[in-house]
């Protein structure tokens, strides 16, 4: 018996593990040595430069407006997405007759809600550029037929608005997602929760604060660590939808696209693994801020 | 960032951050180098017998893989020039690839030595061809140049080419690539459109402007350009720069020479253009589009002038409305100060055609490329593609569309004054800044001082950059 | 009156997310003329050979092909070795243990692009560059550290003496995985596998670097390239027609089993 379980845990853990280190671990550990070499991808020996690649990325200027960009992503993304879903799913649930059961039309709308979330990035991009185009596009189309023609604008070409284009197509790609979770959040509220707050007379907003904000507090914190990691990347959105891309001028760079021209149309491996070591680190700082952020409010419930 | 990111659920949030940390500090740094595995293996021994009749040795039955880029040419000029192979090398079989993005498709296979026989390094994701340069990855084509031409033993390939198609090719005095078609880059507009509305082409700047007032109060927009790749607004306005300035101008950039893009010539073009965009002559919604959909624009007559180079008409070939006839003009000249004459064009020989050093079949491959630049192909090529081979004579005695008419008529009249750029291949960077700072220039963001201080810095930076290497001209 | 501010709120997000899914598909049956001068109308007569011309010419079927083996057999690799770790790391108690699991779900929070640069050459040097095998292990690689983190915890949860019987009747440790616990596992692994297939269906970023033979593009691929090439012949029906036909299967496939989906992100949000 003894033996047998050895054999198989052996059998059931060790071809994963395999994978795990070859095409997982042994990349990322990789990355960190290339970054501080000059190869340039094609041929020839790697030269060891120590951290001249990481110094180069300060005077880069077209990575610090990848830096700016996906700064202001992180913060804008998660926050705009999860009020989106947790607006959204606190309405079907709580906007129906009783303020406790949910909404008309309930179960159409999640299913259509989270239609966006199953398109490939890729798809949503190419869908986008087209809704965005300022003379046939969707968007302006709608607009001047409902009267708001003076709207109309030119959302890519415009780099105070292309940054913000960008941002709304990954938010309107993944708030129905969201949605959706926070509502099978929501749904393993007891209803006598609900119904006491409303004995109390609480209005629905009153509800919605005291009773459904604290019980989705570990969804919410989930969520945004994960809308983090993605903001943190937008380089399929960008890459598809933006003029250059990555314009105009830089408004909606984003470090994994400076990372992907150089790598693979500049042949410069090295510097783009600088980058992405870059990328790591941030992610990490993410992870632990999001961790601080976490143990506090242990502490204060404490 | 795993493949289902967004998708996962509901991890026990502290635990698994925790472990984040942990095993990213304790991940061992592998020593593995990852350019440890380069094996040096020569091209296999797929080479034949030199004779007279296969003057690069050929050998008969030896595979053949041929990657083209397929953009508005299409690739079937590729493809009768395979036949003609196959005429000769009956046994050969040939494996045709017609793509888009060559550089992400043949980057991995270069660095894993496994090229193909002949590659179009062509269209806008391309090879950076001074990286494949740097890495000896190209065959030199000396061989080939000094072979036999197919159609005329007598006379040597070298010969049979338009000139500066070597030049165009040459990297550090040898030659690595060749460059199937000659391309000239002007304002394209539509003939009858022109002549309906009694419109004639300026030839000098202030005409231009003139004409564009008069364009816009009939209720089209004077120009559009390909908003999202500011380089085609780039070419005109360098060209007007080069006309302006002279050769001096033209080197002293492509050298990275101090100052270069501050001289005078270039900041009048930058004045000219930035005069055409602050009087509202640019179709608005332009800096949004693609270049197909500012070029279906103007197909439909919603804009009088784009710019392009001439692979226009052969692009727009199911896009133009019958009676479209498009046709090109050289930029006008900024004054009569002008150190070229209006009719000198940007013209360069393009669609590069490289064998790789590494290729299997080298002799294939070179072979190939004399088959295609032969004036049997070139015509054939001229014909389907609507576009000039740059092989001499190649288009003698053929009737030609209207805009392989007119870019002819503008390459002839050029006479000797053509000129071309050479930093965009050279610096890929560089060009990148340019377009940015164009872009910016051309939407009013930027006044043409700071556009020229930008792409100065950006220049300078490059010069001064030890990891990459320079070229002169 | 303060009853309709929910249903307005609920209709508007609908409409925000509908009427661009819409309109592509509207736009697949009609004629480019239509689409570039009249993006609002309806189509006059369905042009169905857009639909034809985007499957065979522009190889949209190929595409559609290549990802069906590669996400198929990414899926199945990935749900075995996924299910077989997260059984181990669960029911077994043995030195390691925790390490290993760390070790994997960690991987979840790193950037992809990080191994980025070094995955290709890992690829490349494994000779798998551009085939259905390399692909394949990648993606399995990449997919398991979910499957196995979100496995772990619905192992943990399934009761033993199912499994203690078992063993008395004389199953081997295989046997009593394969026969007893998977088929219990059941909805977890429905669950799990729906959002792997989906993550592994529109994954873009790994083939674009893994895969440049434009005859083994995956659908994300082929479209972005369609996007680009279509452009260059300016075939707009023909690439709406690709993006409904490359939205359309995963459309389709989570009306059906959306009851499945909701049930297994439950499932996880209750943990």
């Amino acid at each position: 018996m003894k033996h047998g379980r050895l054999r198989f845990l052996f059998g059931a853990l060790v071809p994963a593990l395999v994978l795990h280190v070859v095409f997982v671990l042994s990349p990322y550990a990789q990355a960190f040595y290339l970054s501080l070499t000059d190869w340039t991808g094609v041929a020839g020996e790697a030269h060891y430069v120590g951290a001249g690649n990481y110094a180069r990325l300060g005077g880069d200027s077209l990575f610090l407006d990848a830096v700016r960009n996906n700064a202001v992503m992180l913060v804008v993304v998660p926050i705009v997405t999860l009020g989106l879903g947790l607006f959204l799913a606190s309405m079907l649930h709580l906007g129906g007759r009783d303020g406790r059961s949910g909404i008309a039309g309930s179960k159409v709308y999640q299913i259509v809600y989270f239609f966006p979330q199953l398109l490939s990035l890729v798809i949503v991009a190419v869908l986008w550029s087209f809704i965005y185009n300022p003379n046939t596009g969707l968007l302006n189309g709608v607009l001047r037929g409902i009267g708001l023609g003076s709207l109309a604008r030119s959302w890519l070409g415009d780099p105070d608005l292309a940054l913000p284009a960008v941002m709304a197509v990954l938010v309107w790609s993944s708030a129905g997602f969201y949605m959706v979770l926070f509502s099978a959040a929501i749904d393993g509220i007891p209803k006598e929760l609900f119904e006491a707050a409303l004995l109390d007379g609480a209005g629905r907003w009153d509800t919605f604060r005291r009773v459904t904000l604290p019980l989705v507090r570990d969804t919410v914190q989930v969520g945004f660590v994960y809308l983090g990691i993605t903001a943190l990347d937008g380089f399929a959105v960008v890459q598809v939808m933006t003029a250059g891309p990555g314009g105009p001028d830089g408004a909606t760079e984003v470090i994994g696209l400076s990372l992907y021209r150089n790598a693979f149309t500049y042949g410069k491996f090295g510097y783009a693994s600088a980058m992405g070591v870059a990328l790591f680190f941030a992610t990490l700082t993410l992870a632990v801020l999001a961790l601080r952020a976490g143990r506090k409010e242990r502490v204060e419930l404490a | 960032m795993n493949p289902s990111p967004s998708t996962s659920t509901y991890p026990k949030r502290r635990t698994i951050l925790k472990t984040a940390l942990g095993a990213a500090a304790a991940v061992p740094l592998l020593s593995a180098c990852v350019t440890s595995g380069k094996d040096d293996d020569k091209p296999a021994a797929n080479a034949g017998a030199k004779s007279a009749d296969n003057p690069l040795g050929v050998k008969d039955d030896a595979p053949l893989e041929v990657v083209i880029f397929k953009g508005g040419y299409g690739d079937d000029y590729a493809k009768h020039a395979e036949d003609l192979y196959r005429g000769k090398h009956a046994k050969a079989t040939i494996d045709h690839k017609g793509i888009q993005k060559v550089g992400e498709a043949l980057q991995p296979r270069f660095v894993a030595n496994t090229p193909p026989d002949v590659v179009d390094n062509t269209g806008a994701g391309r090879l950076d061809i001074s990286a494949l340069v740097g890495a000896k990855q190209l065959s030199d084509l000396a061989e080939l140049l000094d072979a036999p031409s197919f159609d005329d033993p007598n006379t040597k390939f070298r010969d049979t080419l338009l000139p500066g198609v070597v030049d165009d090719g040459t990297f550090d005095k040898s030659v690595l690539v060749l460059n199937f078609t000659y391309t000239a880059w002007g304002l394209w507009y539509s003939k009858p459109l022109f002549a309906s509305k009694g419109w004639a082409y300026p030839k000098t700047w202030d005409e231009m402007l003139a004409l564009c007032a008069t364009i816009k109060t009939s209720g089209i927009a004077p120009w559009t350009y390909q908003g999202k790749y500011p380089e085609y607004m780039n070419d005109p306005m360098l060209s007007m720069a080069a006309k302006i300035g002279g050769t001096d101008l033209i080197k002293a950039v492509d050298n990275l020479e101090p100052n270069a893009w501050k001289a005078d010539g270039l900041k009048s073009a930058a004045e000219a253009f930035a005069e055409l965009a602050a009087k509202g002559y640019i179709m608005s919604g332009s800096e949004a589009l693609s270049h197909t959909e500012a070029q279906a624009a103007w197909c439909q007559g919603k804009a009088a002038f784009i710019p392009s180079g001439s692979w226009l008409e052969a692009e727009q070939k199911d896009v133009a409305p019958k009676g479209f006839d498009m046709v090109m003009g050289a930029v006008p000249a900024r004054s009569s100060g002008d150190k070229m004459a209006q009719s000198a064009v940007q013209a360069a020989s393009s669609e590069s055609f490289l064998v790789p050093a590494k290729a299997k079949n080298q002799a294939g491959g070179l072979e190939y490329l004399r088959i295609l630049f032969s004036k049997q192909s070139a015509r054939a090529f001229a014909q389907s593609a609507g576009t000039l081979p740059a092989v001499a004579g190649a288009t003698d005695g053929l009737t030609l569309s209207s805009g392989l008419g007119s870019t002819r008529d503008a390459v002839t009249a050029a006479g000797k004054e053509t000129f071309t750029y050479r930093f965009r291949t050279w610096y890929a960077p560089l060009a990148k800044a340019v377009d940015d700072a164009t872009g910016e220039l051309i939407n009013k963001r930027a006044t043409p001082a700071e556009w020229a201080d930008r792409v100065q810095k950006a220049a300078d930076a490059l010069a001064k950059d030890s990891s990459v290497k320079k070229y002169t001209r | 009156m303060k009853r309709v501010v929910p249903h307005v709120a609920m209709l508007c997000w609908g409409v925000v997310t509908a009427l661009p899914l819409l309109w592509a598909v509207l736009s697949s049956f009609k004629t480019d003329q239509q689409i570039l001068t009249d993006p609002w109308s309806l189509p006059t007569t369905p042009h169905v050979e857009n639909w034809s011309r985007a499957w065979n010419q522009a190889d949209i079927g190929r595409y559609f092909l290549n990802s069906l083996v590669v996400v198929g057999g990414g899926l199945i690799l990935t749900m075995l070795l996924g299910a077989l770790v997260a059984y181990a790391l669960a029911r077994y108690d043995f030195r390691g243990n925790r390490i290993i699991y760390y070790t994997f779900v960690a991987a979840m929070f790193f950037p992809v692009f990080l191994a980025l640069v070094p995955l290709f050459f890992v690829v490349q040097q494994l000779g798998l560059l551009g085939t259905y095998p390399g692909l394949i292990l990648v993606y399995a690689a990449y997919a398991v550290p979910f499957t196995v983190f979100f496995l772990h915890s619905f192992f943990r949860t399934l009761p033993g003496e199912v499994a203690e019987a078992a063993f008395m009747d004389g199953c081997s440790h295989a046997g009593v995985f394969f026969r007893v616990m998977l088929p219990m596992a059941r909805p977890g692994l429905v669950a799990v596998g729906i959002f792997n297939f989906l993550g592994l269906w529109n994954q873009y970023l790994l083939p674009l670097v893994l895969n440049p033979d434009p005859d083994r593009y995956v659908l994300a691929q082929g479209l972005a390239s369609l996007s680009v090439s279509q452009g260059y012949r300016s075939d707009w029906s023909g690439l709406f027609a690709g993006l409904t036909i490359a939205m359309l299967p995963v459309l389709i496939a989570y009306v059906a089993f959306q009851r499945h989906i909701r049930a297994g992100m439950t499932a996880g949000a209750v943990k």
